[in-house]
């Protein structure tokens, strides 16, 4: 008796540390932030004290034009910032898909820039893209051409050039995992067809490797909404508003605004953002895995 | 593995050594970069022929270096007290969400109970709070909820054995910014190990338990060992986003608990901005995940891999 | 505590100075003797004058038997430490170094010290302090709150902090670009604005003027460095927002032509672009703190060291030079106040004060800046006392909503810069907008 009592506890006595620590620092966090981005609240008061203000934040957010940019930027962001990476990532990864001698050393080189504290890349970009000592401009210079002004005038197309040398390397990683996982016999067969590099390709790498493609670009859309310390080194923003994404904005209202009310409610519509997206792209994955799967069976059933 | 390798085209080897070059390039700059003067640094005398020397890294380094370097006027940055924040809080963390993560991996992959589902999908749900979204809450909680009263009995014995002014709170302390760490890597934690222990044949938990054990000694005794290549993965994500996160260290140490990256965002203080430290600073927060890398590459990919391709 | 001084000279002043009281404070007895072994936790910005300070601490010390312990932040991050660290029952900071405009928020939500009980305990107030000698320019800007509007002098206000790395604004130019073309200093805005296109003409690469410009804070900064002596402001006498009046147009274009004639990259300058630019010889002059003048000298930073003239900030309808920097107080909810303050007093006194300046601070006494040695060691303090007479305490309205109308200032400011918003209509913007954020603080109850 006692035994199928432990025995039915077990599951919930591993799960318990991590449901205490996740429901203490996390869930509890996000209600609280909910609750607070009702409120007139700044960082010199506790949260009781402050004056309760109803949908206010959230109305003053909805017709703030900086807020509006501010959204525009992190869209753009994610949007250019993702899609490069991909099409680079993969198209390495397609590329370099060969025996060849040396390309475990390769790939270690590649995951280098993924590893280092997104602060150091921003202040060795920061560094590059200086306007007089930087070595962009040095070797623009050099080469008898203007000179670019990285950081001001291009600041946002700087800061996604720094963002994909960073991250493309993650994308090629995975699609070189998901090419060489893919079944061989399918290849084959289709090399026996007489399909040209291309289609091979077309008709056939890349639909399979859909199942992991969908869910890398998912992960990196994600990600590429949490970027912060990156753009705050390099740009902290600037100049005006051209590359202050919503992460760094919430940041500089809580801090620099004092105004955690409405730093919440910021986050809030953030987090519905990101929620719309994750949800959509679950229900592709879980679209795509089916086909995928019809996929295979029709190949495998070819041979 | 066959000896065999595909004779490239000597276009294609031009193009990997470009990608090695982007991709280390900078690294090497910084790296270059943090052994020149300032001076050096600014006036572009670019390229290798410069005369190295260590004075930014003795800069840096003044608060634990045994000598006094006679070009440090007084010691102000306090980057040894940083680093060693920065290890503890990195490695107690690492450890802490490893142990829990994979005990509730295990739960999640072997039991089925009540909440399993609900569960399972909060741990896929958080996964993509931003940190800047956790800003606003931890800020407020840390500083004002979380706290032990210092006329009571916990909070009475921290003040009188450890010093300090106020009420003990989470802010501010190693504990308070592990906790944050701890929670923002389990769900990824999870998620990682999921796949490793689904991997681990029910066959050899089945025998073990017919010998008598228990549940935690079969999760302890079997299935750890066996899932050792994806603790490591796990490991090395963990241990480096809690080596190299600011925005929340920045909310929430103060001046006893700063880590290192705080302490460069810092540093690039506008009215003097010395490139040389902050290379030699920006050069040591990078050299741990740089030996990571060039050790446990195919951990690091394993991992990648493996948080991918389970959706 | 490696503080090596690198002029013997300082060295000589400070022990031919120290040799008095240093007997004192060993002994058990003399104003210091009840703190000797209290260690306090002082909050210091990074910025040059206060680099000065840590130079200097280790005398206090060794004078006083008081250790001190700093946390050195940079000033924005200084800030939002402090926030945090003031609201609380018990804070950790025993002394505090806040920027001007933060003296409204801390003084209006009772954070600060009212120094009177310091100044009136014969226990701890030295009667040598002399404190007509202080600059009351800065005294007024950084000390005192109550009077006028709230943040100037006047007969209802009252003493929370001194002036300490307080800084006025000061033109720099390259003697050896000026005299090679046979230029002359400008002494009007007409002027300044005229040589500073020309001067990429005659120099190609050159910039004209080095200004920050950055979003935000930056951006701002250098706009108001310009709106006072072109005659402007922010508000008129009842609060109602003028910026956008045809003085502020003036001078949000003054700052564009700075711009575009500047050196390269120049609108993302923050304030250490700017000096960069200026150490490094790609701009032939500089407008802005005094605080700078320590590392134009300095040859491992610059590569003009001895090639840089000072003049006073140009004239437009007026001569107006900023007030800003650094002010330091005590904490209401600080642990040891009587000993903050002593440290205060020793920091500002006429010795500590002299002994900053030879480290390489900014004095904030007339002596000092009179000083022979002072003069000696730094020859442009000469001209640094004369634009002292000229700085503004009304160069910017230091109430407590200013950080919110700044943010918002500079953002636009940068866009007129970056984007080519029009002027009028960005000013005009800023201006609906302060006058809302006025509205909601309450500024026009009366009205």
């Amino acid at each position: 008796m006692s035994r199928a009592l432990a025995n039915r506890l077990t599951p919930y006595m591993f799960m318990a540390p991590a449901a205490v620590i996740m429901a203490m620092a996390l869930l509890y966090p996000l209600m609280y932030m909910i609750w607070g981005s009702f409120r007139d609240w700044n960082p010199s008061q506790t949260i009781g004290e402050a004056e309760f203000v109803g949908l206010n934040n959230y109305i003053t957010l909805w017709n703030d034009p900086n807020f509006h940019e501010s959204l525009g930027v992190t869209l753009r962001f994610a949007f250019f910032v993702v899609g490069f990476e991909m099409l680079i990532g993969v198209g390495l990864a397609l590329l370099l898909d060969r025996n060849i001698r040396g390309m475990s050393v390769l790939r270690t080189l590649f995951i280098l820039p993924m590893m280092i504290a997104p602060v150091v890349v921003g202040l060795m970009w920061r560094y590059m893209y200086h306007p007089t000592v930087g070595t962009f401009n040095r070797f623009l210079d050099d080469l008898g051409l203007p000179k670019v002004d990285w950081l001001g005038q291009h600041a946002l197309g700087s800061i996604i050039i720094a963002d994909i040398w960073q991250w493309t390397p993650f994308i090629f990683i995975l699609s070189l995992a998901a090419l060489q996982s893919l079944p061989r016999s399918a290849l084959e067969a289709a090399r026996i067809d007489g399909a040209t590099a291309w289609q091979q390709i077309i008709y056939v790498k890349l639909p399979l490797m859909m199942p992991v493609l969908i869910v890398t670009c998912l992960l990196r859309l994600i990600d590429a909404f949490k970027v912060l310390e990156v753009i705050l080194v390099m740009t902290e923003g600037g100049p005006g508003l051209s590359t202050e994404i919503l992460a760094l904005r919430i940041s500089r209202t809580a801090t620099e605004f004092r105004e955690l009310g409405v730093a919440a409610a910021m986050s809030n519509y953030l987090l519905l953002l990101l929620l719309a997206f994750t949800v959509a792209m679950f229900a592709v994955t879980s679209l795509q895995e089916k086909r995928a799967a019809r996929i295979r069976a029709a190949v495998e059933e070819d041979e | 593995m066959s000896a065999k390798y595909e004779k490239q085209n000597p276009a294609f080897y031009v193009l990997i050594a470009i990608l090695v070059f982007m991709s280390i390039g900078p690294v090497m700059l910084m790296f270059i970069n943090s052994f020149k003067l300032d001076v050096d640094i600014i006036s572009g005398t670019s390229g290798l022929l410069f005369l190295p020397t260590i004075q930014n890294y003795e800069k840096a380094l003044c608060d634990v270096l045994w000598y006094e370097p006679e070009h440090v006027d007084f010691c102000s940055l306090k980057f040894g007290g940083a680093f060693i924040n920065s290890l503890i809080i990195a490695l107690i963390s690492t450890f802490l969400t490893l142990v829990i993560g994979c005990m509730a991996a295990y739960a999640l992959v072997r039991f089925r109970f009540m909440g399993r589902d609900t569960a399972s999908l909060t741990t896929l749900m958080v996964r993509m709070v931003p940190p800047a979204v956790l800003l606003v809450p931890v800020f407020g909680l840390w500083n004002n909820e979380f706290c032990l009263d210092k006329e009571g009995l916990i909070g009475g014995l921290i003040r009188d054995t450890f010093g300090g002014r106020g009420d003990v709170c989470l802010a501010g302390t190693h504990s308070g910014i592990i906790l944050i760490y701890v929670a923002m890597n389990l769900p990824f934690v999870i998620w990682i190990l999921q796949s490793f222990i689904v991997q681990v044949p029910r066959s050899l938990e089945e025998a073990a338990r017919v010998d008598g054990a228990g549940p935690f000694q079969v999760f302890f005794k079997v299935v750890l060992p066996l899932i050792k290549p994806g603790l490591a993965a796990a490991a090395i994500f963990t241990f480096r986003i809690a080596w190299n996160e600011y925005l929340l260290a920045s909310a929430l140490s103060d001046r006893n608990t700063k880590t290192v990256p705080i302490l460069i965002v810092n540093n690039m203080s506008e009215f003097n901005v010395e490139w040389g430290v902050i290379m030699a600073t920006g050069m040591l927060l990078a050299i741990p995940p740089i030996i990571f890398t060039l050790f446990a590459s195919r951990q690091i990919i394993t991992g990648m891999t493996a948080g991918a391709v389970k959706g | 505590m490696k503080t090596y001084l690198k002029s013997g000279a300082v060295g000589l002043a400070m022990a031919t100075m120290l040799a008095g009281t240093a007997l004192a404070g060993s002994h058990g007895e003399g104003p210091y003797a009840e703190f000797a072994g209290t260690t306090l936790i002082v909050n210091f910005p990074a910025h040059p004058h206060y680099d000065a300070v840590m130079r200097i601490l280790p005398e206090f010390t060794k004078e006083t038997g008081i250790e001190v312990e700093v946390d050195q932040l940079p000033y924005l991050k200084m800030r939002e430490r402090q926030t945090l660290e003031l609201a609380q029952d018990e804070g950790e900071y025993d002394l505090i170094a806040y920027v001007v405009f933060s003296k409204a928020d801390y003084v209006y939500a009772d954070q600060l010290e009212n120094l009177a009980k310091y100044f009136m305990n014969p226990k701890l107030s030295d009667p040598a302090y002399d404190s007509a000698d202080l600059i009351d320019g800065y005294v007024y800007n950084i000390g005192f709150a109550g009077g006028d509007r709230g943040y100037l002098a006047g007969s209802t206000g009252s003493l929370f902090g001194l002036p300490y790395g307080s800084e006025t604004s000061v033109l720099g130019y390259r003697k050896d670009i000026f005299e090679k073309h046979g230029l002359e200093v400008p002494e009007t805005y007409d002027e300044l604005l005229a040589l500073a296109c020309q001067i990429p003409e005659l120099e190609p690469g050159m910039g004209g003027l080095a200004s920050r410009a950055a979003s935000g804070h930056h951006a701002a900064h250098a706009f108001l460095l310009h709106l006072n002596p072109l005659g402007g402001a922010i508000f008129d006498d009842n609060w109602e927002p003028v910026v956008n009046n045809a003085e502020g147009v003036a001078a949000a274009q003054a700052l564009k032509t700075i711009v575009d004639c500047g050196p390269e990259g120049a609108v993302s300058f923050g304030f250490g672009e700017a000096l960069g630019s200026f150490l490094n010889g790609d701009t032939a002059m500089f407008l802005d703190t005094t605080i700078v003048a320590g590392q134009v000298d300095n040859p491992e930073k610059s590569k003009v060291v001895g090639n840089v003239g000072w003049a006073l900030h140009p004239m437009g309808t007026e001569r107006a030079s900023q007030t800003g920097g650094f002010g330091i107080g005590i904490p209401a909810n600080a642990e040891n106040k009587d000993a903050a303050f002593l440290l205060m007093q020793w920091l500002t006194s006429k010795k500590g004060d002299k002994l900053v300046a030879l480290a390489g601070g900014n004095p904030s006494r007339f002596s000092t800046h009179a000083d022979a040695e002072v003069n000696a060691k730094f020859p442009h303090m000469a001209t640094f006392g004369e634009a002292l007479k000229y700085a503004d305490p009304d160069w910017r309205p230091i109430i407590p909503v200013w950080g919110k109308i700044n943010a918002d200032l500079g953002t636009t400011l940068s866009k007129v810069l970056t984007e080519g918003l029009d002027i009028q209509e960005a000013l005009d913007g800023v201006a609906e907008r302060s006058r809302t954020v006025m509205d909601e603080a309450g500024y026009y109850t009366w009205n």
